[in-house]
């Protein structure tokens, strides 16, 4: 074999981040948010549209719905495009169907499994639900949903991208602990579903936040077998802080493969001076930066 | 937003194809089979779906181990791992393998999945299996890093879903990762599994054909008497990498993935909407991208999955983006060969492009003995056409409104 690739220029790339916002709720409030109407500024959003949606979907679309309301800038959404990655959504109705299957067969799949527990279902549901148009995906699925999804996300507005997108959401999702099911489907307890939506647009200086992506000069695989982490109180936090101007500060992704993704001010050399971690919590996805 | 066109860019090129199919797995095979309009679709083992009102599918009958080399699993211990992991690693590996690139020799490279249940089929699998995961407390890393451990790769690793157009938005990442310089080449495809819940779960959705006494006959896109699609498993990757690169190596370039449009119909979470002006306009896009014109295509892969709202849909989409100039593109499906691989569908479908390239022949559109009015195009019913075919277009429009376009140019 020939192999005379040459090592690659170190590619950088950013994006802004416009609004973020972060929602969480227990199974049992999601049903309530489920059903109720939605919110006045959803004027797109059906009565009753998430009925039958899945809880990381139903938790995501409000976290949308919050972002929409605090930001101030306009934004075109007919060219919106949407990156979700939620991570391990859509274990409860699958548990069920299953449950369902054994016992009375085909006929008692619901043929809601597919459009509400597939990995763009939360993507699909913000895109309809906001009658939007630009392109649509779910990336990840598992606990390290947060960094592919960040990744992903930035992919879309780099040059030559084929997204054609003006703006779009980032939604991350996932359990505080993944619920526990009994045989029937039904979760033991009232386990915590949460989500942090970001509207992303191209970078721009007057941007809150912006993300950029730093590659190491040979990227290689981190993978933590243990490193089971998405967390979202954690990452939220430092979107909070880093965003509240009280201080320079950064905060740093990094993804299995060693890229780092850093979420900063626009500040092209902001310093990382603010540093904080939630108390009792070990974020192993992500490391502080330097 | 700043326009960047994609003509001002280096041409990003195919130099390895891996598949496994209903139709086969080596590239020759699959030509072999499309053209000669054979049918993937077959009755299935009624001791696994006895209790399926649909006993009928495109399965991949055969799954061949990957060169212990490229992956690191002697065939032993690759067919010990489970059919979801199989069925992705092999294309996979042949892809790398096809490329002549080793896994050792540093480039970064990267790998793209499009898999759009991932959870949701591992989950089954182990329940009918006796297991029961869907009922514990895991978090379990996804097949897509295991892959890439598998492989040796170094460079990014992700899974994408869009629904029918997973593998194709896979194609589309990993292209612009290469063009970004975040890597130096990328596995791109997807793949999926049948089992009995999706099959359920599509039979109740009214999705599929019910044609139980004639499954051979049951996958019929752009036909009047069209009542659904047929599911199937399987799909393919490939290598993608800057065309410089390729020619610097003396890789053998199948094809250069010139164009992609997407957009969303932002209207239903399962039907696709009956205006067809976003899937229009995700065909234009991929036009624009790939710098051709209407006129110069010369095949469209139709996404024409045999459901009678998806196809009359599209057929009013492919006139809209390409006017005129549709009268004279022919316009086949493979689905009605392959049945619908629903993640690893578009790209199954660019190697069809690629076999109309490397052959000079539009594959057919097997079962349309009675195109339907509504569905007015060049059809290329039963039996493949001969064709000089330089710029094939490849169209997925998943379930909820997701659509895609692909455009694949011959080597230059």
């Amino acid at each position: 074999m020939n192999d005379s690739l040459q090592p690659p220029t170190s590619g950088q790339a950013g994006c802004a981040i416009l609004g973020h916002a972060f929602v969480e709720s227990s199974l049992s409030g999601v049903a309530a948010l489920r059903e109720g109407p939605p919110p006045a500024s959803a004027t797109h959003l059906p009565a009753r549209f998430l009925r039958h949606s899945d809880e990381h979907t139903v938790v995501a679309v409000h976290a949308v719905l919050a972002v929409m309301a605090s930001v101030k800038q306009a934004v075109a959404f007919d060219r919106c495009g949407v990156v979700a990655a939620p991570c391990q959504a859509g274990r409860i109705m699958t548990a069920r169907s299953l449950s369902m299957l054994r016992t009375g067969g085909a006929v008692m799949v619901s043929p809601h499994i597919v459009p509400q527990c597939s990995l763009h279902s939360l993507a699909g549901a913000v895109s309809v639900a906001l009658g939007m148009h630009g392109p649509h995906l779910g990336v990840g699925g598992g606990p390290d949903a947060l960094a592919e999804g960040l990744f992903s996300a930035m992919s879309l507005f780099q040059p030559g991208a084929a997204s054609g997108c003006d703006a779009a959401w980032l939604i991350v999702t996932e359990w505080a602990s993944e619920p526990e099911l009994d045989a029937s489907g039904a979760a033991i307890g009232d386990p915590v579903c949460r989500a942090v939506a970001m509207l992303l647009a191209p970078a721009a200086v007057d941007a809150p936040l912006v993300l950029s992506l730093h590659l190491p000069p040979a990227m290689v695989a981190t993978v933590n077998e243990d490193g089971m982490g998405g967390d979202l109180v954690a990452f939220t936090q430092a979107l909070d802080i880093c965003g509240s101007g009280a201080a320079l500060a950064s905060w740093t992704v990094t993804c299995p493969w060693g890229a780092q993704i850093r979420v900063s001010k626009p500040e092209p050399a902001a310093l990382a001076v603010s540093r904080r971690r939630p108390a009792g919590r070990v974020p192993m996805p992500y490391r502080e930066a330097a | 937003m700043s326009v960047s066109l994609r003509i001002d860019r280096e041409p990003v090129v195919i130099t390895g194809v891996g598949a496994v199919s209903p139709m086969g797995s080596a590239f020759d095979e699959i030509a072999d089979n499309l053209l000669a309009g054979r049918s993937g679709v077959r009755s299935v083992d009624p001791g696994e779906y006895a209790r399926e009102p649909v006993q009928f599918a495109a399965p991949v009958t055969t799954i061949p181990a990957p060169d212990a080399d490229t992956c690191g699993l002697s065939p032993e211990s690759f067919y010990a791992l489970d059919r979801l992991e199989q069925l992705c690693l092999a294309p996979v590996a042949a892809a790398l393998q096809d490329s002549g690139l080793s896994r050792a020799a540093g480039p970064r490279i990267g790998l793209v999945l499009g898999l759009g249940a991932e959870h949701l089929k591992t989950w089954e699998l182990d329940f009918l299996d006796g297991g029961t995961q869907v009922f514990g407390d895991r978090r379990d890393r996804t097949l897509v890093h295991r892959l890439s451990r598998r492989l040796g790769l170094g460079g990014p690793a992700v899974t994408v879903a869009a629904a029918c157009a997973s593998s194709g938005y896979a194609m589309s990442m990993g292209r612009t990762w290469i063009d970004s310089g975040w890597v130096d080449a990328c596995l791109v495809g997807g793949c999926d599994i049948l089992s009995p819940t999706a099959i359920a779960a599509f039979y109740n959705l009214r999705a599929l054909s019910r044609r139980n006494d004639d499954p051979a006959k049951a996958s019929r896109p752009f036909d009047g008497d069209r009542d659904g699609f047929v599911m199937a498993e399987g799909g393919a990757f490939f290598m993608l990498e800057r065309q410089s690169a390729a020619r610097s190596r003396g890789a053998r370039i199948r094809g250069e993935l010139a164009g992609v449009g997407m957009s969303s119909d932002g209207a239903h979470m399962v039907i696709p909407s009956t205006d067809p002006v976003q899937a229009a306009r995700a065909i234009s896009a991929a036009l624009v991208d790939a710098g051709v014109g209407p006129d110069q295509v010369d095949y469209v892969n139709a996404h024409a999955a045999g459901t009678p709202v998806g196809d009359v849909a599209e057929a009013g989409a492919i006139r809209m983006a390409l006017g005129a100039a549709a009268d004279g593109i022919p316009v086949s499906s493979t689905k009605s060969m392959s049945g619908h691989m629903i993640s690893g569908a578009a790209a199954f479908e660019a190697v069809a492009c690629l076999v109309a390239i490397d052959r000079q022949a539009v594959p057919p559109t097997v079962n349309l003995d009675r195109p339907d009015v509504q569905c007015r195009l060049d059809h290329v019913p039963h039996v493949f056409r001969p064709r000089r075919v330089r710029v094939a277009a490849s169209n997925s429009f998943g379930f909820g409104g997701s659509n895609l376009c692909l455009v694949i140019r011959a080597a230059a």
